[in-house]
């Protein structure tokens, strides 16, 4: 048991962070009130320096993986991260990213209008190139880009990766995806309320805003410790107990997050939307905190 | 990072579990159910933590000069929460060496620690803690217990309540204002009491969680030579705050919980009736909740042992929701099983589930110390 991070992992860490704290990361209301902004500069800046490519070193591993793919999240622009930091590693052609992945209803798939590449996870892993126009971008109430993929265009051919270990590492992709999502939120909420004030004292100065907000950043801290767990021991129940956890820290904290930011966080001038909004949309992946609770019963006590 | 256990912890683990196979009786449990603070358990303690000492497994991660085998942190916490998941064979004693011990080898004189620290390492000591009093309970800095230098002697009066332990310790931890002035923290001081000092007086309190758990303290005149202070007058607070932060995680109440629900899934599926979905789900929300407790758990301690301190208050929680959804997980599906006492470990956990929350720093006390360690929010209002 150590639970630092390796020398190798401290130093990525702190380099990544040194990248997002860069303006590139940060929020801009987009014209025409758009829910999302794609972080183009920001992806390219991580692109150029191999940041997608931790997973393939054994000295950063996938542990290095999901810390990149937790502080995406938690950036005001949306880049993709989680297919290509965790899924990518694992297939033996280097596709282009971004990347897409259809795990299930092609018509929605998140960042199908900027990827390359799409991965469909079946009883198979099968990848296809994506030309340019091929995806057809989608409206969505979510902040994550999302468009629609139709599979008969694209010529796919098998990956040969292990697909169960494939849909594994989709999970933890998306666990960490939400735990960072968790995370912007919170930080936002806890500078408006350390700020903001009400009765002659900021907001959180309340215990009753207090108690609740850290009632939910226990949840997110256990989801964010599950989560690196699960990537260093790459075992799929502790994948299913860190997107579990994820998930039901969600479900815990994102209407609190709304209420103590008042009015203001409905806005789309304000950024919160953009954490809450992505963390919605993945509370519900298969079949939300319930979905892998069931699956996680029968990997530890059989099937019923 | 690498959350498997080192060859060495993993034999270590093995080794205490194998002592506890070897050790426990059969009828272990029935004694387990009385809670810690029982006659039966702290009886048995009497018995099993001499056995434990002998084989270097009572006091292993203190230093050898005070008959520890300077084990590490790791070795000291897997100790810890195998002696939990057991049913904490060391009844009262746990205390003693989890901290009171180290506290006396941090501030004690050395007539101090050669009177205690044998005992405890040989484990045939008994204590109980007097912190608590009738008015000061989370608010523990507002108590109010005296102590009068009288010579060179001080003299004690006032009240303490909900004290474990109580009636069978031989010497207590006691909490006591001292001087005229000084409010709140500044003027308090520790004494190391006898038990049969005249003047003190024990009563139980009957509770829920077992006859002779809790006890009234009364102090009546109340004479304690000075050498029985522990450290100087006034760094009484300093002291329990090193105190505290040895026990920071507390009891890893989670390995017990998560015990407690393999043999409820186990007793289920012997029914077969652990097939309905609803049932499993809850189950796995419960197993997950254990392993949430766990993993933060883990992380304050994985920082102690790199000699850094991580905020505990987080943990703590997840311990308190871990062992409510073992408990709930119980009682909703196995509801037959908390009638009359064939089985004593449901039962056992369901009073240890209650105290969780209470004992040692009140759940709300957890959650304001998070919201303003962790989320860096002004004091409360
Ligand atoms: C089984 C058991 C064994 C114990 N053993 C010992 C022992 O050996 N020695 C000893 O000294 N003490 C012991 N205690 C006492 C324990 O330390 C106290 O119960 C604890 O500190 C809480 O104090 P209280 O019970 O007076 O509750 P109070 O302080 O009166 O609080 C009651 C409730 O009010 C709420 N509350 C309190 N303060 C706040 C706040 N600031 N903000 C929001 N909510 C708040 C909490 O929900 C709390 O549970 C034991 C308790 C139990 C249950």
């Amino acid at each position: 048991m150590r639970l630092a991070h390796t020398e190798d992992q401290a130093l990525f860490v702190a380099a990544l962070d040194a990248i997002l704290a860069d303006s590139v990361s940060g929020f801009r209301a987009v014209p025409g009130w758009g829910r999302w902004e794609y972080g183009t500069a920001l992806d390219a800046m991580l692109d150029q320096n191999g940041f997608f490519e931790a997973a393939r070193e054994p000295t950063l591993g996938a542990v290095a993986a999901v810390e990149l793919v937790m502080r995406l999240a938690a950036r005001p622009v949306a880049v993709e991260g989680a297919a290509s930091a965790l899924l990518r590693p694992l297939l033996g052609v280097d596709l282009p990213r971004p990347l897409a992945v259809i795990d299930g209803n092609p018509g929605v798939v998140r960042f199908a209008p900027q990827a390359r590449a799409v991965l469909w996870l079946g009883e198979t892993l099968r990848a296809a190139r994506l030309p340019e126009g091929a995806a057809i971008p989608g409206e969505t109430i979510f902040a994550w880009p999302v468009g629609a993929i139709d599979p008969a265009r694209l010529d796919w051919h098998e990956t040969g990766a292990d697909a169960v270990r494939a849909r594994t590492l989709w999970q933890l992709g998306q666990a960490a995806e939400l735990v960072g999502s968790l995370t912007g939120g919170l930080e936002t909420v806890l500078a408006h309320v350390r700020d903001r004030q009400q009765f002659g004292r900021p907001l959180g100065a309340f215990q009753g805003v207090q108690h609740r907000l850290a009632a939910g950043a226990v949840q997110m801290d256990a989801a964010r410790w599950l989560v690196l767990k699960a990537a260093a021991t790459g075992a799929a129940t502790d994948t299913l107990l860190a997107l579990g956890q994820a998930q039901r820290a969600a479900g815990q904290m994102l209407y609190d997050l709304h209420q103590f930011m008042g009015a203001m966080g409905l806005t789309l001038e304000h950024p919160l939307h953009r954490f809450t909004y992505r963390a919605k949309m993945l509370r519900s992946v298969g079949g939300g905190a319930a979905g892998q609770m069931r699956a996680f019963a029968d990997h530890r006590w059989g099937m019923a | 990072m690498d959350f498997g256990w080192t060859a060495q912890d993993a034999t270590y683990r093995e080794r205490v579990r194998a002592f506890l196979e070897r050790e426990l009786p059969g009828d272990w449990r029935s004694i387990a159910r009385h809670g810690p603070g029982s006659r039966q358990q702290t009886d048995f303690s009497r018995v099993f933590c001499p056995k434990l000492a002998a084989e270097g497994l009572l006091v292993p991660h203190w230093p050898r000069e005070w008959g520890g085998g300077g084990g590490t942190v790791w070795e000291h916490f897997i100790l810890g929460e195998e002696m939990w998941a057991a049913g904490e064979p060391r009844g009262p004693q746990y205390m003693n060496v989890n901290w009171i011990g180290p506290v006396l080898m941090q501030f004690g004189t050395e007539a101090q620690k050669a009177r205690y620290l044998p005992p405890m390492a040989q484990g045939r000591a008994v204590w109980c803690q007097g912190f608590s009093e009738p008015g000061a309970g989370s608010d523990l800095a507002s108590l109010r217990t005296r102590a009068v230098r009288d010579g060179d002697s001080y003299v004690i009066n006032g009240q303490k309540i909900w004290t474990s332990y109580a009636a069978l310790a031989e010497t207590c931890f006691l909490l006591a204002r001292v001087g005229t002035e000084g409010v709140g923290k500044t003027a308090i001081a520790i004494f190391l009491v006898p038990m049969d000092t005249p003047g003190i007086e024990v009563r139980a309190i009957p509770s829920l969680i077992g006859h002779g758990d809790i006890h009234e303290v009364f102090l009546t005149d109340v004479r304690v030579p000075s050498s029985a202070r522990l450290g100087d007058e006034g760094q009484g607070w300093t002291i329990i705050s090193a105190a505290l932060a040895q026990e920071r995680v507390g009891i890893p109440r989670y390995a017990l919980a998560q015990q407690v629900l393999d043999e409820m899934v186990a007793l289920l599926t012997e029914r077969g009736a652990f097939g309905d979905p609803v049932t499993r789900l809850r189950a796995a929300e419960a197993a997950l909740a254990c392993e949430a407790a766990r993993m933060l758990v883990y992380a304050v301690i994985d920082a102690r042992a790199r000699g850094l301190t991580a905020e505990a208050a987080t943990a703590r929680l997840a311990v308190i929701a871990a062992d409510h959804a073992v408990n709930d997980f119980g009682m909703d599906f196995l509801p037959d099983c908390y009638h009359g006492d064939r089985h004593p470990a449901f039962l056992a956990h369901h009073e240890r589930a209650i105290v969780t929350g209470i004992a040692a720093g009140a759940a709300e006390i957890q959650l304001n110390l998070v919201a303003q360690r962790r989320l860096s929010l002004p004091k409360g209002a």
